[in-house]
């Protein structure tokens, strides 16, 4: 149906979004969303427009006029913002439009300041609500959102493994899931917990969304199927360790954040082709 | 002219949840033959970053000296730690939170309006309590060790450390503690994670000394970084689903859960006017409604509240000296002259299958507030002639049905049965060609 699998994500996203606001007594100011989207574009736009021609100016090479004909920006780059920004709404809650219009800004920035080889490393969505926690004393994420329903599970099982089985990373959620679920697993069996206590707390819904849609994200993960399971095992890992020893809430983003540095590494050991958008066509459905 | 103009203050029983229910965060051990009962467990949480005051509400029903309580915890408490609170804290805030009807009289459609003061509406208090009995004993090699004991007030507490949850059930029953079977099974995860086990029974010669009725409510204070509520010990001896209010007081905002979903009760809705009269059985309908179509499984927000910001104020606001009651340590002065605090009140309904782990807190950054708001609008009934009149007495039929409606779904209660206590009142009907003769 679609030529490009971003258009899935951003399907499966806002209809999860639609879903969220409907059914799970979300509070999601309109406006927030707006605000969002129109920074998350806005950025795209003159980060791409002005790393296009600045290096040509620059080195004055050419009057600026001829660099600004230079101009390429493509309304493709706008679904990866598109995707971001959906991203930030579905799981980043703020009192205030300006934290959004911050954490929008700093994900769209991190894409083109936090770069090693023409390669970002930083999952742009992550990158954002990290900031926002940091940087502002305003924003929250709401790990229950969800709750546990089996049907939504099913739901984010089959849209993202639809996304993944398009772009090619469906290793990347299973070995973090399996990881996650199986340090989950010793630790229920150490505890002596009954089962129902496990499945509770790896059914939660944002676990799900976090590993099929933000964990696997092309462009920012390593290339290399190898580095991936590594890498995906480490995040399992840091974050169960998070989670149970020091007791930090939203542990997986914390997780994903301190080890999306450690791509260039395993890029740099396990070398593959980077993940292109544009070089990706899929069938119909 | 539909025009709500005066509000005047309803006094409302609320939940007053009078089913079988046991403790909280520990489970009843009381004598075999005892049968204990209590109403909704009710917890203040004063909580600013790894620091807590944790205050549980007795309204233990049964004889004193049958009265235990078991709460593991996470760290291991001083005598300095514990105290005993002032047994109205809990009523007042329960008051100062709990969901509320408040009622409106429609004005004359034909006069022209002028604004009335608006009185505050109350409501009353939660029936709550938890907690237990038994005897301390000797421990040793059992593996349990008796860490501390301290009396504090009119109890005699204990804090024990245990290696095996066999050794620590052994110990609890050699001691006379009757707890449930199988609890070997619950406590084992807690022993595991090192936590420790706050026991408290009732020292009756001190009790009969303090000159109080009631028992009063046990607080303890302590850092950690877990901002949790055991509750799973309270599922064991429950046959039924358990009541728990949890009060949340923070410097920042709301408090919210992480492994459950918050979930707003419904509010601001206008019901017919009966509801007056029948508040508290209309509120236990709608909360049992509302939970059942959650599958049972979410915590319900009863109200959010910035205590800083405060108008209008929904209900008088908690003095200095009633924070300081309620375990609230850090300094409450702030912007306007109102308190750094914000309450969040969270109404969980919980049995072993739907609430299979503990509960676990986050405080957010979230200051909307929030609160669970009725509302009645009594119809004019005095003459009315003029247009207005004919208009606001054809929409006065709309708006009770309407209302009518509203009721049927939050309660499920019959509609036809709503109707007809629903007093419609008598409207002449005046054909549309009177206008032109008249």
């Amino acid at each position: 149906m679609f030529q490009d699998a971003r258009d899935y994500q951003i399907l499966f996203l806002s209809s999860f979004l639609i879903l969220g606001i409907s059914t799970r007594d979300w509070t999601i100011h309109p406006e927030f969303l707006l605000v969002t989207v129109l920074t998350c574009s806005i950025a795209q736009w003159f980060f791409t427009s002005f790393l296009a021609f600045w290096p040509v100016w620059w080195r004055r090479e050419y009057p600026v006029n001829f660099a600004l004909s230079r101009f390429n920006f493509s309304f493709s780059s706008l679904r990866s913002a598109l995707i971001t920004s959906l991203g930030l709404c579905l799981l980043l809650r703020a009192n205030e439009a300006s934290t959004m219009a911050i954490a929008a800004f700093l994900a769209i920035a991190s894409k083109f300041l936090f770069r090693w080889s023409h390669k970002h490393f930083f999952n742009p969505a992550n990158f954002g609500i990290i900031a926002a926690l940091l940087l502002t004393q305003d924003a929250w994420v709401s790990p229950g959102q969800w709750g546990t329903d089996g049907w939504y599970l099913l739901l984010f099982l089959g849209a993202g493994g639809m996304v993944l089985n398009k772009v090619g990373r469906w290793d990347t959620s299973a070995a973090f899931l399996g990881a996650y679920g199986g340090l989950e697993a010793l630790r229920n069996l150490w505890l002596g917990q009954a089962w129902d206590v496990y499945w509770h707390h790896l059914t939660s819904g944002s676990l799900l969304l976090f590993a099929l849609f933000m964990l696997t994200d092309p462009r920012s993960i390593p290339n290399a199927t190898l580095s991936r399971l590594l890498w995906a095992l480490a995040i399992a890992s840091v974050a169960f360790f998070l989670e149970h020893a020091l007791y930090l809430n939203n542990a997986i983003f914390w997780a994903l954040f301190a080890l999306s540095p450690v791509t260039i590494l395993l890029d740099r050991v396990w070398s593959a082709s980077r993940f292109d958008w544009a070089g990706f066509s899929v069938n119909s459905l | 002219m539909k025009r709500i103009l005066i509000v005047i203050a309803t006094i409302c029983a609320l939940i007053g949840f009078a089913r079988p229910a046991l403790a909280f965060c520990g489970f009843y051990v009381a004598k075999a033959d005892s049968s204990l009962y209590n109403q909704a467990s009710q917890v203040i949480i004063a909580r600013d970053r790894d620091r807590t005051v944790l205050t549980m509400a007795n309204d233990y029903q049964g004889e004193v000296k049958d009265f235990a309580l078991v709460v593991p915890v996470p760290v291991l408490l001083s005598e300095d730690q514990v105290n005993v609170g002032e047994p109205k804290i809990i009523e007042r805030i329960d008051a100062f939170s709990a969901p509320r009807l408040v009622e409106y009289f429609d004005s004359n459609p034909c006069a022209i309006p002028s604004p009335v003061p608006m009185l505050e509406s109350r409501v009353g208090a939660l029936e709550d309590g938890a907690i237990m009995t038994g005897r301390a004993g000797n421990a040793a090699d059992l593996g349990v060790t008796i860490e501390d004991q301290f009396t504090v007030g009119e109890y005699d507490i204990l804090l024990l450390s245990a290696e095996e949850s066999d050794g620590l059930e052994t110990w609890l029953r050699q001691n006379e503690y009757q707890i449930p079977e199988g609890a070997s099974a619950l406590l084992q995860p807690y022993i595991r994670q090192n936590m420790k086990f706050f026991v408290a029974r009732v020292n009756l010669e001190e009790f009969e000394e303090s000159g109080y009725q009631k028992l009063r409510p046990l607080m303890m204070a302590f850092e950690s970084p877990k901002f949790r509520l055991p509750i799973r010990l309270g599922t064991m001896n429950a046959q039924s689903e358990q009541d728990l209010i949890v009060y949340l007081l923070s410097p920042g905002g709301q408090v919210e859960l992480t492994n459950y979903r918050t979930v707003k009760v419904p509010s601001n809705l206008e019901l017919p006017g009966f509801v007056e009269e029948e508040f508290t059985d209309f509120y236990k309908s709608m909360f049992a409604t509302s939970h059942a179509k959650e599958q049972k499984k979410v915590a319900f927000l009863e109200y959010a509240w910035d205590m800083g910001w405060c108008d209008p104020c929904v209900a008088d606001a908690l003095s200095p000296e009633e924070l300081r009651q309620a375990g609230v340590f850090w300094d409450t002065t702030s912007r306007g002259g109102g308190s750094n605090v914000f309450i969040t009140r969270l109404h969980v309904r919980y049995t072993r299958d739907r609430f299979p782990e503990d509960l676990r807190f986050q405080s957010t950054s979230n200051r909307e507030n929030f609160q669970g708001r009725y509302i009645i609008r009594h119809p004019y009934k005095g003459e009315m002639d003029c247009p207005a009149g004919i208009e606001y007495q054809r929409n006065l039929q709309q708006r009770l049905e309407r209302e009518a409606q509203t009721l049927a779904r939050l309660t499920d209660w019959d509609i036809q049965e709503i109707r007809s206590k629903i007093d419609l009142p008598d409207i002449e009907p005046r054909p549309w060609w009177r206008r032109l003769w008249d």
